[in-house]
């Protein structure tokens, strides 16, 4: 059986695909996570990580069209397919109702800014 | 042309394309040479490249790398597969694959005991520091034709070497042993009366520790036998004398003699048994002189001489510079003062050559040098037969893989028809003999580890199983599939020729397709082994001829006390007191003896009043008193005995027949001989043979003279327990302090051919092995025929043949190939121990009936072996055979 669960690493993968949208391939990818987090992140981390996304079916992808640069090699684009939105709206809907829980937010003395 | 930008690392791109897999590599080679140009614009060139390689290096992770090979686990299955069938085939033949397995283990465990043991012979004399520099002098003496060769040189040797020639670093000697006889071998602590026996005396230098430069434990290495009386000792003898106790300034006495004390300056770690310089106790030759000039003159030449060479120096040219200069100038000289008249004649003959240390072990065959050593000759030809005995093994293996292919060829069929290639065929069959090949050398492994006491007892070595070594384990795994692979080599090729149609029709006759190859192969087995039967009767003929050979004098019932020299003054009476006894008939005193490593000397004689016209006889002068001759029981052939009466005698000399004849003395009684001084010949007494029958009667004189170490005694009763009994009682009268030491002189005689005898030993362990194994193939080979024609048989047995042409048809094929390797055998067998008979100079004649003998052993041998299956199925009931069908 595959595994299923989205890990924490991956689900951010998986959200900066569905920003990236028609860019995100590998290279793109690590290049917003470093520009989103301020951590520095190898290309082939994220090509694992994407690949076994694909794996669990959260993702596809499709080679794309031969481009000028980086010497006429293609790009292989990913797109998250239902599944994987399902994923990621459950985990969303998850930690929301974690987040309601928690008492501290009721009193809303927590600060949020730029805490995540 | 210059590119219009940098480009990516060309080496980390051909990194990435080598491990990457094939289906990623567009879109990562891109991703890569995108991040590579983003780099480059806000960083440097340098810093881009080393980005690149990073991001190079995180591709290696588990989803992105190439697999190895696709069929990779096909192919694994495959061997897991090879390695069942191979075990099911060998435990489903069991006889066969014993057969194959046993074989192959003696073969195997033979050489390994062999190569333990060329291992050690050629390891010896590598342990020096600077081995390579050091070298020993030989010196080579053509007289009329003849070379002799030897190592014996004046004392003077050593220092003009050190100081005439500049490539020479350091020079150094010892005395040989056979010069002091069985002098200096007892010893005490100089606070301990009772006196010890000890071996490994030698005179030498302090050169020659420089040289050696044995591992001092105590003491000062350059100074230790620089001072008279000085003495370095053994680790494990410094350990036995003084336990517990620091030895550095202790005195030890030798022979008793309280006048002559000496001093232990040192202690050295023992010399490995791969050294040929043994010795424990080291004395120094300063101040030892025995007559004044005794170390300056060039006559006395007992010294051993050793040099080491500055680097770089060539030893042949050096040893042509030192024949040169040395000859010239002070042997010629030498020769001319004494009076010489041929010594122009007798110079020029003489050459001087370096022989490396570690050459001295093997290779000093013909050269005289008093010392115990081995023969690369021996150890090659052991070698070879080892060799031999593996091949023969590794032959019944492929002869009863071959006979045995009628039983696979069904499954090459079938292999062969659901789309196996041949080269997997042979892959399979390979696997198979690798199987087979690391069973033999597991049980060969343990075998010669059980061995080894045995051989070790057989070779006279103390070898080990070197299992420690890092190299032991993954040589002998190499070796196994070396093995494995020559074995199976040819009935792999041969297995998997056959054609699958022909095989699953039946048409494939069986296993007699090879029947030529494996005839060839029993014959050159057989004729291997009736070598070796005929070596080993040949060995043990001479061995016999040598021990039985009238050697001239009586050898039988002579007892010989050693250690009499400590007694002194005492001697007389005590040769009186043994006199006494009534089992004791004669007694002699004297250190010469008739066995090889007895005292000698080296003495340049002539006839009366040609000292200054010919050159000199090299004879040896010994010193006996009156009743050696009786003691020993030879022969005078002219003239008479010493007498005690005739007080002219203490001048006299009594020569041996060759002595006569190389001086030509026709009529040798009453004429002179000059060495240093005159005798007078009053006797002649017949040729006996005073050292191994290797070689000729060399001149030798007997006189009057005082050589106490050795009173032999001849004995009148075989019961020689109460004659030790009566002798030891005497003895500890005279000589309460030390143990009562003797032997038997023909025991000593046969000790001198100890290695002839442990040849004959070897031999014939070698000599059985081989004919084991060579008969466990053909009894296999023989059973499997029987089996092939079990049908044929019944048959014929139920139609009225009668046993005794089931028998001949069953044997007389392989009596065929046996007779045939016996033809074979016999002239090879005939030259090659003619060969090694050239060595002695008194030597059998190869008679016929040895031939016969082993012919008629290997005969029987094999009828034996083949008639046992022969028989078997001769008398069983052919009913049982045929109803099955």
């Amino acid at each position: 059986m595959k595994e299923t669960r989205l890990g924490d690493f991956e689900e951010v993968i998986l959200l900066l695909v569905g920003i990236l949208g028609e860019e995100a391939y590998a290279f793109k990818l690590a290049e917003e996570f470093e520009s989103q987090t301020g951590r520095s992140i190898s290309i082939g981390a994220v090509h694992s990580t994407l690949s076994r996304l694909e794996d669990k079916g959260f993702l596809k992808s499709a080679m794309g069209k031969a481009t000028a640069e980086r010497g006429g090699r293609r790009k292989r684009i990913y797109t998250i397919t239902a599944y994987g939105q399902r994923a990621l709206v459950a985990s969303r809907d998850f930690k929301l109702s974690l987040w309601q829980q928690y008492p501290a937010f009721a009193t809303d003395k927590l600060n949020f800014g730029g805490q995540i | 042309m210059k590119p219009d930008r940098p480009i990516p690392p060309p080496l980390a791109q051909r990194f990435l394309r080598w491990f990457l897999r094939e289906d990623l590599a567009e879109e990562v080679q891109g991703d890569l040479e995108e991040k590579y140009y983003a780099t480059l614009e806000n960083y440097s060139a340098f810093q881009a490249k080393l980005n690149y390689w990073y991001q190079v290096c995180h591709y290696l992770r588990p989803f992105a790398i190439r697999k190895s090979k696709s069929g990779y686990t096909n192919y694994n299955a495959m061997f897991g597969s090879y390695w069942k069938i191979g075990w099911r085939t060998l435990s489903k033949q069991k006889m066969y694959s014993a057969i194959k397995i046993g074989g192959l283990s003696l073969g195997i465990a033979a050489c390994l005991l062999m190569a333990l043991f060329i291992k050690h012979e050629l390891s010896y004399d590598q342990h020096y520091p600077d081995a390579d520099r050091i070298y020993r002098i030989i010196g080579a003496y053509n007289i009329k034709g003849e070379i002799s060769k030897n190592t014996y040189f004046p004392a003077v040797m050593a220092s003009i070497l050190k100081s005439d020639f500049p490539e020479v670093e350091d020079a150094g000697h010892f005395i040989g042993n056979e010069f002091l006889g069985r002098e200096k071998q007892v010893v005490r602590r100089a606070d301990k009366a009772e006196n010890i026996y000890e071996e490994g005396f030698v005179y030498t230098d302090q050169g020659l520790l420089d040289i050696l430069q044995p591992h001092f434990v105590k003491g000062d290495p350059s100074q230790v036998l620089n001072e008279p009386n000085s003495l370095a000792i053994s680790k494990s003898k410094a350990d036995k004398y003084f336990p517990n106790e620091d030895p550095l300034g202790k005195t030890l006495i030798l022979n008793d003699d309280e006048m002559q004390p000496y001093i232990i300056r040192g202690v050295f770690e023992d010399f490995p048994a791969t050294s040929h310089f043994q010795y424990d106790f080291l004395l120094t030759l300063t101040g030892t002189e025995s007559f004044t000039g005794d170390h300056t003159t060039w006559r006395r030449n007992i010294f051993h001489t050793y040099i080491k060479v500055q680097p770089g120096t060539d030893a042949t040219l050096l040893a042509s510079k030192l024949t040169e200069e040395i000859v010239k100038t002070y042997m010629l000289s030498s020769w001319r003062e004494i009076g010489i008249a041929e010594a122009e004649t007798l110079a020029k003959g003489v050459s001087l050559a370096l022989q490396p240390i570690h050459d001295i072990h093997l290779r000093s065959e013909g050269i005289y040098d008093g010392l115990n050593h081995g023969d690369i000759r021996f150890v090659w030809l052991f070698g070879a037969i080892a060799g031999f005995i593996l091949i023969i093994a590794c032959i019944n293996f492929i002869n009863l893989s071959t006979a045995k292919s009628a039983n696979r060829a069904k499954e090459v069929g079938i292999r062969k028809v659901v789309g196996s290639f041949r080269g997997d065929l042979i892959k399979q069959f390979l696997t198979e003999s690798v199987l087979f090949s690391f069973l033999s050398f597991i049980l060969a492994l343990l075998l010669a580890w059980l061995c080894l006491p045995y051989f070790n007892e057989l070779s006279v070595k103390s070898l080990i199983f070197p299992w420690k070594e890092w190299w032991f384990l993954p040589l002998m795994v190499a070796v196994a599939l070396m093995v494995g692979f020559v074995a199976g080599l040819y009935p792999s090729f041969y297995l998997s020729r056959f054609q699958p149609i022909q095989v699953l029709k039946g048409e494939l006759s069986r296993g007699s397709k090879s029947s030529r190859l494996r005839s060839m192969l029993v014959i050159f087995q057989f004729t291997t082994s009736t070598i070796l039967i005929i070596g080993t009767f040949i060995i043990y003929q001479q061995l016999d001829f040598i021990l039985s050979k009238e050697v001239g004098f009586d050898k039988e019932q002579v007892l010989m006390i050693q250690g009499t020299n400590t007694m002194g003054e005492q001697l007389p009476a005590f040769k009186q007191e043994l006199l006494k006894l009534t089992e004791v008939e004669n007694v002699s005193v004297s250190d010469y003896l008739p066995i090889a490593g007895a005292k000698r000397n080296g003495h340049s004689l002539w006839k009366n009043g040609r000292k200054e016209i010919d050159s000199p006889v090299d004879g040896q002068i010994w010193f006996v008193d009156h009743d050696y001759i009786k003691t020993m029981g030879m022969e005078i052939i002219e003239g008479r005995d010493f007498n005690m009466e005739i007080a002219g005698d203490s001048q006299a000399v009594i020569i041996n027949r060759t002595m006569a004849k190389v001086l030509g003395l026709d009529n040798p009684i009453g004429q002179e001989i000059y060495g240093w001084q005159a005798w007078q010949v009053i006797g002649v007494v017949e040729d006996f043979h005073f050292e191994s029958l290797t070689e000729n009667i060399a001149p030798l004189c007997l006189v009057i003279g005082n050589s106490p170490t050795v009173v032999s005694a001849k004995v009148n009763t075989g019961n020689m327990s109460e004659v030790i009994a009566a002798v030891t009682s005497v003895w500890d009268r005279f000589s309460p302090k030390e143990a009562f030491r003797y032997t038997f002189l023909d025991e000593s005689f046969a000790r001198m051919y100890a290695n002839v005898q442990r040849m004959g030993h070897i031999f014939t362990s070698f000599a059985m092995l081989a004919i084991i194994i060579a008969s466990l193939g053909l009894f296999a080979l023989s059973s499997f025929m029987v089996e092939q024609r079990s049908k044929e048989i019944s048959i014929r047995l139920i139609l009225g043949a009668p046993l005794n042409s089931i028998f001949r048809l069953l044997t007389q094929n392989f009596l065929m190939l046996v007779l045939t390797a016996l033809i074979l055998a016999i002239p090879i067998a005939w030259y090659l121990m003619q060969q090694w008979l050239e060595g002695y100079a008194y030597r059998i004649q190869i008679r016929w009936d040895v031939f016969l003998l082993s012919g008629l052993i290997a005969l029987v041998i094999a009828l034996l072996t083949i008639s046992y299956q022969s028989l078997r199925a001769a008398l069983g009931n052919p009913v049982e055979e045929l109803k099955s069908e």
